[in-house]
């Protein structure tokens, strides 16, 4: 994956996760994998279209979900309700949309479906052949994942700034 | 104090949105798509309109001017995480007065607001 793809997202996620949570998160190790993603208790996914294409994901466990919704509310989530649920779905929706604005300045103008949220674990995913760019994010409140599967759709005579 | 609407198919940004209105004095309502927004709009002529874009049924562009059809004077920004410069030049073309980006940000929203009820 090249790297005008991939910075957007890491940018995106570190302004968007900041901004919600008030401090800065620390980004781990960014793995690339082949393999099926096997979800974790929440993931938010959102369909990307257009010059880049495939899906992105924000995996993390129910706990984390809660404490997220609850200090960005400033009220407890006991249970990840509809609410809880709309709140880290509409996370991942920001953070996609921001990328989406530094990929359209970086000449990879795309659009984005409305977010998904997959609760439970152990559902396989599988990306086909689009390898998955895997973004850990450790925040205070925990660590949240993010899988970027995305392919470039473009001829290289539209990737023009 | 006035009367917001508050249009998002998230219902989580909606009550926060709300919640921060509301503490500022205003009257609140509140619209899940952009369908939506404009029936409301119709019935309780809010004094201004914070309308999300990307939403099913109808987008916040299409809601923007079908509100702009019923009255030329809506007082609306928009609210996205989408700030692509040809989203932005249509929704002011259609008449939006400001833009407000997420991530959702208190200040900027009653700045905004303040903005549109000048």
């Amino acid at each position: 994956m090249r790297a005008e793809v991939i910075n957007p997202f890491l940018q995106a996620a570190t302004e968007v996760l900041e901004s919600e949570l008030g401090t800065t998160p620390t980004r781990g190790s960014i793995g690339l994998q082949r393999s099926a993603y096997t979800s974790d208790e929440v993931t938010a996914v959102v369909a990307v279209t257009g010059d880049v294409a495939g899906m992105v994901m924000f995996a993390m466990t129910e706990e984390i979900a809660r404490a997220i919704v609850s200090k960005i509310m400033g009220q407890d989530f006991p249970t990840f309700d509809a609410l809880a649920q709309s709140g880290i779905a509409e996370i991942g929706n920001v953070i996609t949309g921001r990328a989406a604005v530094l990929l359209a300045e970086a000449g990879f103008p795309s659009d984005l479906a409305p977010p998904m949220l997959i609760v439970g674990r152990n559902t396989m995913i599988s990306t086909l052949d689009v390898q998955r760019l895997v973004i850990p994010m450790e925040t205070e409140l925990g660590k949240v994942e993010v899988q970027v599967a995305l392919k470039l759709t473009a001829a290289p005579a539209r990737r023009v700034a | 104090m006035a009367k917001v609407m508050v249009v998002d198919d998230a219902a989580f940004m909606r009550l926060r949105a709300c919640k921060v209105l509301q503490d500022n004095g205003h009257e609140v309502v509140q619209a899940e798509n952009g369908a939506d927004a404009v029936r409301q709009y119709a019935e309780h002529r809010p004094d201004a309109v914070l309308l999300d874009i990307t939403m099913p049924e109808m987008d916040g562009l299409a809601a923007l001017k079908e509100i702009k059809k019923l009255d030329p004077n809506a007082r609306v920004a928009m609210v996205t995480a989408m700030g692509q410069q040809a989203i932005v030049m249509e929704a002011l073309r259609a008449g939006a007065r400001d833009f407000v980006l997420k991530p959702f940000q208190p200040d900027r929203m009653l700045g905004a607001l303040q903005k549109l009820l000048a």
